[in-house]
């Protein structure tokens, strides 16, 4: 194998230039290339170029969530798992142990469950909402309009920026002297402690992951959105069919696969929801705004007697609740790509 | 009944004015077909007439009704697109049934309206399959039967065979005309391809550059070009245009020099010597036997298709020929062959492209 460059008409001399570099080292690894693929095979020589990937993988994937595995059948205050005593599922047990689950209080390990409860009405309020306003800010930035692309880069901006900046910002906003109250008060309304009040905790936590995580969405959906044939809606307007029969008739079953990506990330990204609210509210008042992966975090590495295998155990469980949304949703979808196909 | 007129209709996208000043009027029953290159404005106008773009000024007129504020499900139309646009997430029962949906006609309508439309398409059998699951001329019959479903006064197409194989095209388009006949509908069709405008249309619109350059129906358009362009368009294998200059002759009978040195003497008023003129001439008017004006031209290329031979010629002075010869010749490229125009059938462009002597050609009977 030699690699050799066209010379095209005019620049071609320095485009040979510039390929020159490219050319040499090519031409550098192309013995021992062959020899490699001669000696292992091209499925040798495949897993050699994985082999990198796969290695770092190992390491700071695969390996620690075996270890997590591990840690979570273990108890005492030992950071090193061979200095930890093996306790069988105690862990699991004492996460589960609940007169009534639907009664935090009633659980021995109640701030698990509280972190649970919140998790999961964030999930649902917060994946609905995203999702909803998500479509709602693709199909506006999909019509004609002045400065499109300019209010495509403003929903994208917040995606650009640090969870941790994000958060000090409507931090900076919300807080009692803050910017809003601020407005309030020149308005003449009394100020409202947006994160003192356990409501308003919880709404401008969920406020805030939308307002960051929106761009992302909606640049996915953005994208389904243009990859619908604009005969097809030409074709709609002939058939004489109302706005909102389009909507549901022609653009929501053909954004459908890209519904099912927002919808898995959104889900998946909700449940693992941590250092923004972390940095807005620390999780207060009270556990109001606590979530799974806080609580995982605070057991785990930030209290002074550290609980690696309650923490561990905690976050497997939410590992396995994980996989079972993610396999939900790729069921249905190919459920209903297999009707599609019939 | 539908009657359609355009009245002045003009269309700019910006600083970019792709129709100027378009005046068409399409019969009850009339199938017209806009034919033109690319660029020509032909789908502009089309969508214009459908509501789908709005017209930047004149008219159009449906049934002596000026239609340009009514929506294109407003205005009983109905739309073949060059894509077919068939909905791809919807069975084909869907796709036919969903402009009646749209309109909430009771269900049992709808299905029978559906089941007489498949019936009268052959497309029974593919009721519940999926777009993508059809053959393009399968695809084709849906996206027509689609546009029938919904007893349009006019059906619009826009280049609805373009998709499809040579082969296919030639089936489609003899069942468009059956159809057109069975329906007793308006049609009006879209196409660059200029066999597809001659065989389906009863008259035919040229446009280019968004103005329309001749109307009339193909034979006319064939026989009595009004311009160069059409005189171009119009005919395949394309007319030969030869240059040459006025030399001479008498009133009604011109006699003219082609570069090259060879004299033609055309039934058209002299003008002064030296003016220059193109001659017109079809393949299918040049014979390499008889006639009386003859060029030397050397062979280049020879098409043997069989039932005609087509050869592609150079003559000093003038740019490349193309001759139809009826049947089967010994023709071989590289032989010197003697070109005969038949003087019946050439037609005259002045300098500006303009039709010289209109009526002075002979009908091909």
């Amino acid at each position: 194998m030699t690699v050799e460059t066209r010379q095209g008409i005019g620049g071609g001399h320095f485009a040979g230039l510039l390929l020159a570099p490219v050319r040499w080292a090519m031409n550098l690894i192309d013995r021992p290339m062959s020899f490699v693929q001669r000696r292992f095979g091209l499925g040798g020589v495949a897993a050699a170029f994985l082999a990198p990937n796969m290695l770092v993988f190992g390491i700071f994937v695969l390996f620690p969530m075996t270890l997590n595995v591990a840690y979570s059948f273990t108890g005492g205050g030992a950071l090193f798992l061979n200095n930890r005593v093996f306790v069988g599922t105690l862990q699991y047990e004492t996460l589960l142990a609940c007169r009534d689950f639907l009664d935090a209080a009633s659980c021995r390990e109640d701030r698990f469950w509280r972190a649970v409860g919140n998790t999961g009405f964030f999930v649902v309020v917060q994946v609905t909402a995203l999702v909803l306003v998500s479509l709602a800010t693709a199909l506006v930035l999909n019509r004609e309009m002045r400065a499109r692309g300019f209010w495509r880069a403003v929903f994208f901006f917040p995606v650009l920026l640090s969870p941790v900046v994000v958060a000090l910002i409507w931090k900076w906003i919300l807080q009692r002297n803050g910017l809003l109250n601020a407005a309030l008060l020149e308005l003449g309304f009394e100020p409202v402690l947006w994160l003192v009040n356990r409501g308003w905790a919880m709404f401008w936590a969920i406020f805030l992951s939308i307002w960051a995580h929106l761009g992302f969405y909606t640049l996915i959906l953005l994208a389904g959105l243009q990859a619908i044939p604009r005969d097809l809606y030409e074709a709609a307007e002939m058939d004489g069919a109302p706005r909102w029969r389009v909507l549901t008739r022609i653009t929501l079953p053909l954004l459908w696969p890209n519904m099912v990506v927002v919808i898995l990330l959104a889900l998946i990204r909700a449940v693992q929801v941590f250092d923004e609210v972390f940095v807005l509210t620390g999780g207060g008042p009270g556990t109001a705004t606590l979530f799974l992966v806080q609580y995982i975090y605070e057991t785990g590495l930030a209290q002074q007697v550290r609980n690696l295998g309650l923490a561990s155990a905690a976050s497997i469980l939410m590992a396995v609740v994980l996989i079972v949304l993610t396999l939900i949703q790729l069921l249905a979808s190919a459920w209903r790509e297999r009707k599609e196909q019939r | 009944m539908s009657h359609l007129e355009l009245k002045n209709v003009s269309k700019s996208f910006g600083p970019v004015g792709v129709l100027h000043h378009v005046d068409i009027e399409v019969k009850d029953r009339e199938f017209v077909v806009f034919v033109g290159p690319s660029g020509c404005g032909k789908s502009t106008l089309l969508r214009i007439i459908a509501g789908l773009e709005k017209a930047t000024s004149g008219d159009v007129v449906l049934d002596g009704e000026v239609v340009n504020h009514l929506a294109a499900a407003d205005r009983g139309l109905a739309m073949v697109f060059q894509s077919y646009a068939l909905y791809p997430h919807m069975s084909v029962r869907q796709n036919l049934s969903f402009g009646l949906e749209n309109t909430k006609t009771p269900r049992d309508k709808i299905e029978a309206r559906v089941t007489e439309i498949a019936r009268m398409l052959r497309i029974e059998e593919l009721l519940e399959r999926k777009p993508r699951q059809l053959s393009g001329g399968q695809r084709q019959r849906v996206a027509i039967g689609r546009a029938m479903v919904r007893r349009p006064g006019v059906f619009l197409l826009d280049e609805p065979l373009s998709n499809l194989d040579a082969e296919l095209r030639v089936t489609m388009r003899a069942e468009l005309a059956a159809l057109h006949k069975r329906l007793d509908a308006t049609m009006i069709y879209v196409t660059h391809d200029q066999t597809e405008a001659m065989t389906l249309a009863d008259r035919i619109v040229v446009l280019r550059d968004g103005r329309v350059e001749q109307i009339g129906t193909p034979l006319e358009l064939y026989n009595r070009p009004a311009n160069r362009f059409v005189a171009g368009f119009i005919g395949a294998p394309h007319m030969n245009f030869l240059e040459g200059r006025f030399a001479g002759g008498e009133a009604g009978a011109a006699r003219i020099e082609l570069d090259g040195g060879h004299m033609l003497s055309l039934h058209i008023p002299a003008r002064p010597k030296g003016e220059p003129i193109t001659i017109g001439v079809r393949p299918h008017h040049i014979e390499t036997q008889g006639g009386q004006a003859r060029i030397p031209a050397t062979v280049t290329l020879v098409e043997a298709l069989g039932p005609e031979t087509i050869i592609h010629a150079e003559a000093e002075g003038q740019p490349r020929i193309v001759a139809a010869l009826a049947g089967q010749r010994g023709i071989t490229s590289g032989d010197t062959v003697s070109l005969a125009l038949d003087e019946r059938f050439l037609h005259a462009f002045d300098a500006d492209g303009r039709r010289v002597a209109e009526g002075e050609v002979a009908e091909e009977m």
